[in-house]
């Protein structure tokens, strides 16, 4: 189960450079046919400095550099028993080729709770916040793990 | 690809474009899995899948039907507009499920000279059975 006593527990920050490559790989893996994500010149257009990442890019930094996986270990989680509850971005700019995200995983709360068939599971939300490598906000990335027991 | 759009477009009950994805291959969570370094074998080996209790074999990432809840609300409201996006796994998706995302405009309001909408997102598989519920909220420019 779930060690509680890392609630409020930040870890080492992760930084991440975004390739233009990774962005396109993303798009395409989601089977998304929207231009911006594959072609410069068609997202200049529509107002992007660059390709943007798409949507749902930030799992990218999180399972590729391990950080999540690393929080999980060091919750004393049963990692057969996870399951992906929930899972939240709050944008502030555009994500581009080139960047380079750093990001801290923090521990926000470790909730016993049980369901209605009467079992009992621990509800784990680590937020992690991105800055680009000016120091600026990027996006904040919030996930709810949820630990059967 | 997704048209310009303003807030006075914008109105409360208003539906987003549907948008159907799938039948969802195995060979999609293969290219999923090397591009969000997501390798669960969960979902990309029957043999695991079935030892870890799951009597069809894989299951899709749950970021993956993500990514198509995504795809549809940006083929809609342009990405560089949303502020927002988050969702709720309510069921594992399958090899073969097909997934329409539908959603809703759910309020409309000028706050701190922004022009936001809040948007609830549901996608559900060829059965009705519900995969994901969601919402984003995005800042749109005005006419004005």
């Amino acid at each position: 189960m779930a060690d509680k006593s890392k609630v409020g527990s930040e870890y080492s920050p992760v930084t991440w450079e975004v390739e233009r490559g990774k962005i396109a790989e993303m798009a395409k893996a989601i089977g998304d046919p929207n231009p911006i994500y594959l072609d410069r010149a068609a997202a200049l257009k529509e107002g992007y400095k660059d390709t943007p990442a798409p949507p749902t890019f930030l799992t990218v930094p999180m399972m590729w550099s391990s950080s999540m996986p690393g929080v999980i270990t060091d919750l004393k989680i049963n990692f057969m028993m996870v399951l992906h509850g929930e899972e939240e971005y709050e944008y502030y700019r555009e994500i581009y080729p080139g960047d380079k995200l750093t990001g801290s995983p923090k521990v926000v709360s470790i909730e016993e709770k049980t369901s209605k068939s009467g079992s009992k599971m621990d509800m784990v939300t680590i937020e992690i916040l991105y800055t680009d490598q000016n120091g600026e906000k990027v996006a904040k990335a919030r996930s709810l793990l949820v630990e059967r027991k | 690809m997704a048209k310009e759009i303003y807030f006075e477009d914008i109105n409360v009950g208003d539906e987003m474009p549907s948008l159907a994805k799938g039948p969802v291959q195995k060979l999609q969570h293969v290219m999923y899995a090397g591009a969000s370094g997501d390798f669960n074998p969960l979902h990309t080996d029957d043999d695991f899948a079935k030892a870890v209790g799951m009597k069809d074999g894989v299951i899709s990432h749950g970021m993956l039907i993500m990514g198509f809840v995504g795809q549809a609300m940006t083929a809609w409201i342009p990405k560089k507009y949303v502020k927002k996006f988050g969702v709720r796994f309510a069921g594992m998706t399958k090899p073969g499920n097909t997934i329409t995302i539908t959603g809703k405009v759910t309020d409309k309001r000028q706050e701190a000279g922004e022009n936001l909408i809040s948007c609830e997102l549901v996608a559900q598989d060829e059965n009705g059975d519900v995969k994901i519920t969601g919402h984003f909220d995005a800042a749109l420019p005005s006419k004005g």
